[in-house]
């Protein structure tokens, strides 16, 4: 697909249906046994027919929220949104519905696209988000709008015209505040990030999307490449079935995040081992055969890691990138993989410097600012328009290497940020807590507690730990699962504070396990 | 269905199979990560024949949750 004749997400998916046409862009599971294709062509039909139906709501301006796992119904709603110059905000179908509610409160949605299995939800979401006027299954659904008779019974729009510096997504990304901030991203900002690297796939290739589609480095790197490059995307239906898909679907990428690659290759080496044959022979047996290479990225992938899929014949490409930068601030291609232990090389349009020893970034990728957010977006985006990324780190000869973070942010191994703040402030109206400090032990989110010495003292031991057990279990059931407290501590002894009574991120004593 | 599962467990996480019992957390004593959990679910799936629903399988915590759970999609 020849760049300068991109300039938006309206472009790409034009120019994808006008160049790959009936190949299937889309593939995935429908009834047991069937696969449901959906053409290039046909997709841009479809999305156009959504957009004409938006259009016809009357809404002068319109913020649509999509949650649910990937499906055509949800890019096509996503598509049928932006083609048409409208905003999508695509939310993490794990969260608690309090958190949903104020998401869809604070980015001024009024078009709800929704999954489905949300349905319990929607009750709650319909008293408290009061400016969303249509809400739209995106699965055949009795009561109500469905995407099926959206599609049905519009015909495809005439596209408005829709410039790369208009809006198209609000992505929300936890901030180191607590409050998740909503990053604005332009057609600009997501189609110079389509085209950061060269020659990273083709016509032939059939990825299978694992990774949850409202991240935006899953949206960007297969749902948006696929359409510049041609690739077929597989739709793996469940986390359970990642296995099951590689054998079904057999595709030649995949886009992983650390903690998946670690699971497979533990599977790999099971299979070697209860077969009797070499690691390299059970890979092709996982991968379905005709594997070349995996993407990895959203958190750090080990130097041993890559070393261990290369001796079985597969390269692992690392990249760096955050939802601010579209996502990618760095890549790596399938013949140059670096075991130096660098996150990859800098792409195209990208300059990289480093303040203080931050990693700070100027692209055309880099978003607007947070939504309704001024103060973060100020000190995100210095007044010259450099992302101040929060990562500790250095450049040596064009690649990038991460030592650390700058912010109290984790990054779990699953490519999730957990904001220590955002869990710690859970346990503002919890009396017995008088301190928390939230942090990860060996890659496990990890709740720091000194009790209430007043309370504490009222209570045995075995009282007081089963207590707070329950206190963490209460609130693990408002947290996705990926962000839950898994490992309690608990401290006899009052953490260090700063002088301005803060307790210290970097204790140097722990409390016991409990 | 219980030794079964135990035997799976063990290609996934580092435990001994006779320090596993019913009441062994997934997670917290058994050192699963998210991916792994659903992972060993669908070789389960796999191996057993069942289809797993996957708004309940989030709610397993431990190994006696799975086992009493597997039994019930057996039937």
């Amino acid at each position: 697909m020849d760049r300068s004749n991109v300039k938006t997400l309206q472009d790409l998916v034009r120019l994808a249906a006008e160049e790959y046409g009936d190949k299937a862009y889309l593939k995935e599971k429908g009834a047991p046994g069937e696969i449901i294709e959906t053409s290039f062509k046909t997709f841009f039909e479809n999305a156009k027919r959504v957009t004409a139906f938006l259009a016809s709501l009357g809404e002068e301006k319109i913020h649509a929220a999509v949650i649910g796992t990937t499906s055509s119904a949800y890019l096509t709603a996503y598509f049928g949104t932006v083609l048409g110059g409208n905003v999508t905000v695509p939310l993490d179908a794990q969260l608690a519905c309090d958190d949903i509610c104020d998401l869809l409160e604070r980015a001024d949605v009024n078009v709800f696209f929704y999954d489905s299995r949300y349905l319990p939800m929607l009750p709650q979401i319909k008293s408290v988000c009061t400016k969303i006027k249509h809400y739209i299954s995106l699965q055949q659904t009795d009561e109500g709008q469905c995407l099926s008779a959206v599609l049905s019974s519009n015909e495809p729009a005439n596209l408005p015209e829709v410039s790369a510096d208009m809006l198209a997504s609000i992505v929300y990304t936890s901030g180191t505040t607590g409050k998740a901030k909503g990053v604005m991203l332009t057609h600009g900002n997501f189609i110079d990030n389509t085209f950061c690297a060269d020659n990273e796939s083709s016509p032939e290739d059939t990825l299978l999307t694992v990774l949850p589609v409202h991240h935006v480095y899953c949206f960007a790197c297969d749902i948006l490449l696929s359409l510049r490059y041609g690739a077929t995307v597989c739709v793996n239906d469940s986390m359970m079935r990642i296995a099951q898909n590689l054998k079904l679907f057999s595709p030649t990428i995949i886009l992983l995040v650390p903690m998946i690659a670690e699971t497979i290759y533990k599977q790999i080496s099971a299979v070697s081992k209860a077969k009797g044959i070499p690691p390299a022979a059970a890979a092709k047996a996982i991968f379905g055969g005709r594997l070349k290479g995996i993407y990895s990225g959203g958190a750090y992938l080990s130097p041993e890691l890559i070393h261990a899929y290369l001796d079985i014949g597969i390269p692992i490409a690392q990249g760096y990138g955050m939802t601010e930068c579209s996502p990618r601030i760095s890549t790596a291609s399938l013949d140059d993989i670096s075991d130096k232990g660098d996150v990859g090389r800098i792409v195209n349009g990208c300059t990289v410097k480093i303040v203080d020893g931050e990693i700070r970034v100027k692209s055309p990728s880099v978003m607007q600012g947070y939504y309704h957010n001024p103060e973060a977006t100020a000190e995100a985006l210095t007044e010259d328009g450099w992302l101040c990324t929060g990562d500790l780190g250095y450049v040596e000869d064009n690649r990038i290497f991460i030592t650390g973070r700058k912010k109290n942010l984790i990054i779990l191994s699953n490519g999730e940020n957990v904001s220590p703040e955002e869990l710690e402030n859970r346990f503002a109206s919890v009396s017995l807590a008088a301190d928390v400090l939230v942090y990860a032990e060996e890659a496990v989110i990890t709740a720091e507690i000194y009790p209430d010495p007043d309370e504490a003292a009222a209570l045995s031991k075995e009282e007081l730990i089963s207590r707070i057990k329950e206190i963490i279990d209460k609130i693990n059931l408002t947290l996705p699962s990926a962000k839950a407290i898994r490992r309690i501590r608990l401290r006899e002894k009052e953490f260090d504070k700063t002088t301005s009574k803060k307790i210290k991120r970097n204790q140097t004593e722990h409390g016991e396990l409990i | 269905m219980f030794e079964q599962l135990k035997e799976l467990i063990t290609n996934y996480v580092e435990a001994d199979p006779d320090s596993i019992t019913m009441d062994s957390r997934f997670i917290e004593d058994l050192s699963f990560n998210s991916y792994d959990f659903m992972s060993l679910l669908g070789e389960l799936e796999d191996t057993l024949g069942v289809q797993m629903d996957e708004q309940e399988v989030v709610k397993l915590s431990t190994v006696g949750d799975a086992v009493k759970y597997l039994e019930s999609i057996k039937k």
